[in-house]
């Protein structure tokens, strides 16, 4: 990397805190008293998460979301590369179709199928329920077919060796692909946890029940439970945020150039 | 007569999740759109394009196309403009560089409901950031998400905010492929920095804005969760995005057939804009780069 100009590098990081001030002002509010934000005094408190996570049940919430988005995740990931193996690797009959229908469903909005989803889950009698959350979110057609391309970059001699020594399919995923992709779907992981994480829409209408609200749903209802402008208490809904974007935040500080690369090698394609 | 089963059995999974969930939903809707319902009576009476004409009859439904159209159109440009121009000064590879794109990118995978929480408090009116600034400036003191004229604006500025990062990451990825021997060309030539922007680096990274155009006008036209969380639509229908739109009739209202009728209409409507965009841009494309 080049010596960067002093006062160009100190520009730039004014620059980057500036745009980041509203998240890390929101975060020093959060250990901030209610009486001593409103009055403008500066003090230290915990007793804003203390208050979020027992008194508005964050702590449960904290959990939904962790089970929710880890179940999306490990079943999302081994369902798109059971399909991206066989669609890199195979030539069967009606293949190209479904890997079309695959990638096609990156360009259909998903609003198209709210009110279905819901009547469907309904019907079987899975609203309210961990697996009515989960379900819808599995299918991840961007991460089958990132998949596939990355499949399809590793040497097909591999495979046949180990079909010469008599190994199933599904050995030779395990034994050498998965080994040989696992940049790939850590990217891919990490982009399934995020996405879900962060789903908004889909717990809002497929949840009624408090003990089953994810964080997102906590935070925009403890919001909106503030009657009104001025009313709001900033300190303690800005702590409950923080929760709400903690894990993603740490989780983002370690792996930040895997995401990048995942999201930009799916865009070069 | 196994083998050939298969690649079936992987991709069966996949398929299955994606049918259920993805493609079947869309021939429920235009069957529900066609359709009286509201969770409650037992049967479901065919009630032809009623749903449809209601729709097209009510002035909500055209303030809710007008709000996304104007929407998309601020937003879109504003954010790839801004991006581009980012991405062009920030790929070089320093750590200054590198700082600077991590801090940008950030929003990106936050959370959409804290960020539209930590924004409601920004622009509120009487302890928020935005107004704390400006009464140090001496200027007004604006009530951002109350005003019809203002509210539109907030949403554009947070979700420009939010997707900014991820745009200037798939445009440093665009730039970083651009031969240097192109720009050491353009030197030699005498090019004058914007010029060589506007000859060299504009039209190479135009597959690059084909694909953000195409997501970002796919993404701002279903625009929900600030909308839920900061605004609910108002004031006066100011923010009523489609989707919020379509939440109200079909999760508030429980009307199933306006609400299926509205994602149809909404449907159609993204796959139109999507092959239109192919149409015109497609051919401008330089896939050379």
């Amino acid at each position: 990397m080049k010596p960067e100009n002093p006062v160009v590098a100190v520009l730039s990081l004014v620059v980057g805190l500036l745009f980041l001030s509203p998240v890390l002002y929101s975060i020093w509010m959060s250990f901030q008293t209610a009486d001593a934000f409103y009055a403008g005094r500066v003090t230290f408190t915990l007793d804003n998460y203390e208050r979020a996570v027992g008194q508005f049940n964050f702590a449960r919430y904290l959990l939904n979301s962790l089970i929710v988005s880890g179940l999306v995740t490990v079943l999302g990931i081994t369902v798109a590369t059971l399909a991206a193996f066989a669609f890199a690797r195979f030539t069967f009959r009606g293949g190209d179709l479904l890997f079309g229908a695959t990638v096609a469903t990156l360009m259909i909005p998903s609003h198209i199928s709210l009110i279905p989803n819901y009547l469907t889950l309904a019907k079987v009698g899975l609203l309210d329920t961990y697996a009515g959350l989960i379900l819808p979110a599995i299918s991840n057609g961007f991460a089958a077919f990132f998949l596939r391309q990355y499949i399809r970059g590793i040497p097909k001699a591999l495979d046949e060796a180990a079909y010469m020594d008599g190994a199933s399919p599904l050995t030779v995923l395990w034994r050498i692909i998965v080994p040989l992709s696992k940049p790939a779907i850590a990217s891919m992981a990490l982009y399934i946890f995020i996405t879900e994480w962060n789903n908004y829409i889909w717990p809002l209408v497929a949840v009624g029940r408090q003990d089953l609200y994810t964080l997102q749903i906590g935070l925009a209802r403890l919001y909106k439970i503030n009657p009104g402008e001025g009313l709001v208490d900033w300190p303690l809904v800005m702590a409950a945020s923080t929760i709400t974007i903690l894990p993603v935040l740490a989780g983002f500080l370690f792996v930040e150039r895997h995401l990048v690369r995942g999201i930009t090698m799916g865009a070069g394609k | 007569m196994l083998r050939k089963l298969t690649p079936y059995l992987f991709v069966a999974p996949l398929v299955i999740f994606i049918a259920v969930f993805t493609y079947i939903p869309i021939l429920t809707s235009l069957n529900l759109s066609v359709r009286q319902w509201n969770f409650l009576t037992p049967d479901m009476p065919f009630v032809g394009l009623r749903n449809y004409e209601e729709l097209f009859a009510s002035a909500e439904f055209w303030n809710s196309l007008w709000v996304t159209t104007v929407f998309a159109v601020l937003s879109v440009p504003l954010r790839l403009g801004a991006a581009l121009a980012i991405a062009n000064w920030l790929v070089r590879e320093t750590l200054v560089s590198r700082l600077l794109r991590g801090a940008l990118f950030l929003p990106s995978v936050t959370s959409t409901v804290s960020i539209a929480v930590v924004f409601s408090w920004v622009f509120s009116t009487d302890y928020g950031m935005m107004n704390a600034l400006l009464a140090w400036l001496g200027l007004g003191r604006p009530q951002w998400l109350q005003d019809p004229h203002l509210a539109l604006w907030v949403l554009i500025v947070v979700n420009t905010w939010k997707q900014i990062g991820y745009d200037i990451v798939i445009y440093i990825a665009g730039l970083q492929a651009i031969p240097q021997e192109l720009y050491d060309a353009a030197a030699v030539d005498g090019g004058r920095r914007l010029h060589v922007f506007r000859r060299v680096t504009m039209p190479l990274v135009m597959p690059t804005t084909y694909f953000l155009l195409v997501i970002s006008v796919i993404e701002a036209f279903q625009v929900f969760t600030i909308v839920n969380v900061m605004t609910k639509g108002g004031p006066a229908g100011a923010t009523d995005m489609l989707v919020n739109l379509l939440y109200e009739i079909g999760f508030v209202l429980f009307d199933i057939g306006r609400g299926s009728a509205l994602a149809v209409i909404l449907f159609v409507l993204l796959v139109a804009l999507a092959i239109l965009k192919s149409r015109i841009i497609g051919r401008k494309v330089h896939y050379e780069a």
